[in-house]
């Protein structure tokens, strides 16, 4: 297994080295060291390099990690979009890794692959979770309502995300459920009537959004590197799109990861509108956190459908179908009860 | 045989890997697919009996919310003209006909399985007809809506069971 991995890495070094250069025609003596293997996501291989090359005279070295599209897993996402939205947002202040270079079609590293700049900082949210954590998670969740409040007070539009696909205060809602429905229909085992019924009632409640935003999509503990106290970088961008940020409150508060134990939703909402000046409205609030136990149950669904058909032979998400219930029991126990005299 | 279980066999096979492969296997993706790997184990070691019951009461359950719901879904299309509603409720009472035709006295999981799948179709088709014409609700629709719903939920702790089964 080792030899395999030194062959795999030494290829790989190889390939980056073709790469970097043609991306960098005036380079000469590029170097890559240190490559190395990172835990990542499901979607997503990463790895870790130095390069070092000289231009016109100069010396230049580089951090990098590489996002490599993995084989067939939870989320089947183009990268062009991705890489686009984290170099523009690299303009602004939302805290978010340099973007260095693409390989859309894999031409060059073999899988569609990008390269950012490599972040000091940890993912461990278990360990922003644990009591002991307690007082660094407090620090991280007031950073992560300032981050929240910076990337959804972007102006996307004079940053030319606007070829992500368009939306509206009505129809945002309206576009999410409808894309999440395809996939539930494309990927699902069984006919699930329980997400059937979930999703009737999401299309039944869409609420109107205050505004548009680039929404992250992923936005949570997890998907961010910190050191101490402060967040360093917004990592795994590939569920952004325009739409409602409140879709990003929620998501940062679902049960698996939220920093509820040292900040309340309630806190966390008044925190954000006082410095984004973006209402929290209560029916977009309860929509979008109904919506995103679907959007989790989806994910799932999409893997174990990527493993069930051979597409993948990751067991991480092998069983992940099983991870669905209690999803739907969350939905279930948030939904407004429904019958005659009372509110559907 | 009946002795060793494939419930015993499973989970021990679940321990010994826990216990003297994963130390043995250094921090990586190997180790994250061998524990997954290990979670699945146990997790059919602590169901794999249980199936074939869950099939069988989801079965029952969603049989006699249906058969409740028949006389309710009349009242509605008799009020009210609505092709999509009626044209499911034909196609519920022919699958709730299919009832007990099973020939086994003990039907497999497999035989069970299949039969929840068709009535989780029928079920599902059902909301999606009454989601089709979307009328100011009725209180018959609202008692339809009431009736799905307490079912869904009860389904939705039957799945539980099975899939994150409680430790012994």
């Amino acid at each position: 297994m080792k030899e395999a991995v030194r062959d795999a890495a030494s290829i790989l070094r190889e390939r980056l080295r073709d790469f970097i250069q043609a991306q960098e025609p005036e380079a000469q003596g590029i170097e890559v060291g240190n490559l190395a293997p990172l835990t990542a996501g499901n979607t997503r291989n990463a790895w870790s390099f130095d390069a070092s090359w000289t231009e016109h005279g100069k010396a230049r070295s580089v951090g990098c990690v590489m996002l490599r599209k993995a084989e067939a897993g939870q989320l089947e996402t183009p990268l062009i979009p991705e890489f686009e939205v984290i170099r523009r947002l690299g303009k602004t202040g939302v805290p978010i890794p340099g973007a260095y270079w693409i390989d859309p079609e894999g031409k060059w590293l073999e899988r569609p692959a990008f390269i950012l700049e490599r972040v000091a900082g940890t993912s461990d949210f278990p360990a922003l979770m644990r009591p002991e954590g307690a007082e660094m998670s407090r620090g991280v969740a007031e950073h992560l309502v300032e981050v929240a409040a910076q990337l959804h007070t972007a102006d996307w539009k004079s940053l030319g995300l606007d070829f992500l696909p368009a939306t509206s205060v009505e129809t945002a809602a309206a576009q999410q459920v409808e894309y999440w429905e395809s996939l539930f229909r494309r990927h699902r085992l069984e006919p699930h009537p329980a997400m059937v019924g979930a999703f009737i009632w999401l299309k039944e409640h869409q609420p109107v959004a205050d505004r548009i935003t680039v929404v992250h999509g992923d936005f949570r503990y997890g998907n961010l590197l910190y050191e101490g106290k402060r967040i360093n970088a917004l990592l795994d961008w590939e569920m952004v799109h325009l739409g409602d940020p409140i879709e990003d409150l929620t998501w940062a508060y679902r049960a698996l990861w939220t920093p509820a134990g040292v900040m309340s939703l309630e806190e966390f909402a008044q925190r954000y509108t006082k410095a984004s000046g973006i209402p929290v409205h209560p029916d977009n609030l309860l929509f979008y956190r109904l919506f995103n136990e679907m959007k989790h149950a989806i994910i799932s669904l999409t893997g174990a459908k990527s493993f069930h058909d051979g597409r993948t032979r990751n067991i991480v998400i092998a069983d992940r179908a099983a991870t669905v219930t209690s999803y739907l029991i969350q939905f279930y126990d948030w939904l407004p009860e429904v019958g005659v005299g009372k509110a559907s | 045989m009946i002795k060793p279980t494939v419930g015993e066999l499973l989970g021990g096979v679940a321990i010994s890997l826990r216990e003297r492969v994963l130390p043995e296997i250094p921090a990586g993706v190997t180790r994250r697919q061998i524990q997954a790997a290990i979670g699945i184990i146990r997790r059919a070691s602590l169901v794999w009996d249980k199936v074939g019951p869950y099939f069988f009461a989801d079965n029952r359950d969603i049989e006699e919310t249906l058969r409740r719901l028949i006389p309710v879904i009349e009242r509605v299309t008799a009020n009210e003209t609505d092709a999509d509603l009626e044209a499911v409720a034909t196609k519920l009472r022919a699958t709730l006909d299919r009832s007990g035709e099973q020939e086994e006295l003990y039907p497999s999981p497999a035989v069970l399985g299949a039969r929840n799948i068709e009535l989780q179709e029928v079920l599902a088709e059902l909301q999606e007809a009454l989601h089709e014409n979307p009328v100011a609700k009725s209180a018959g629709r609202l008692e339809i809506d009431a009736l799905i719903r307490d079912l869904l939920r009860r389904m939705l702790a039957r799945e539980l069971e099975i899939n994150s089964p409680a430790r012994p």
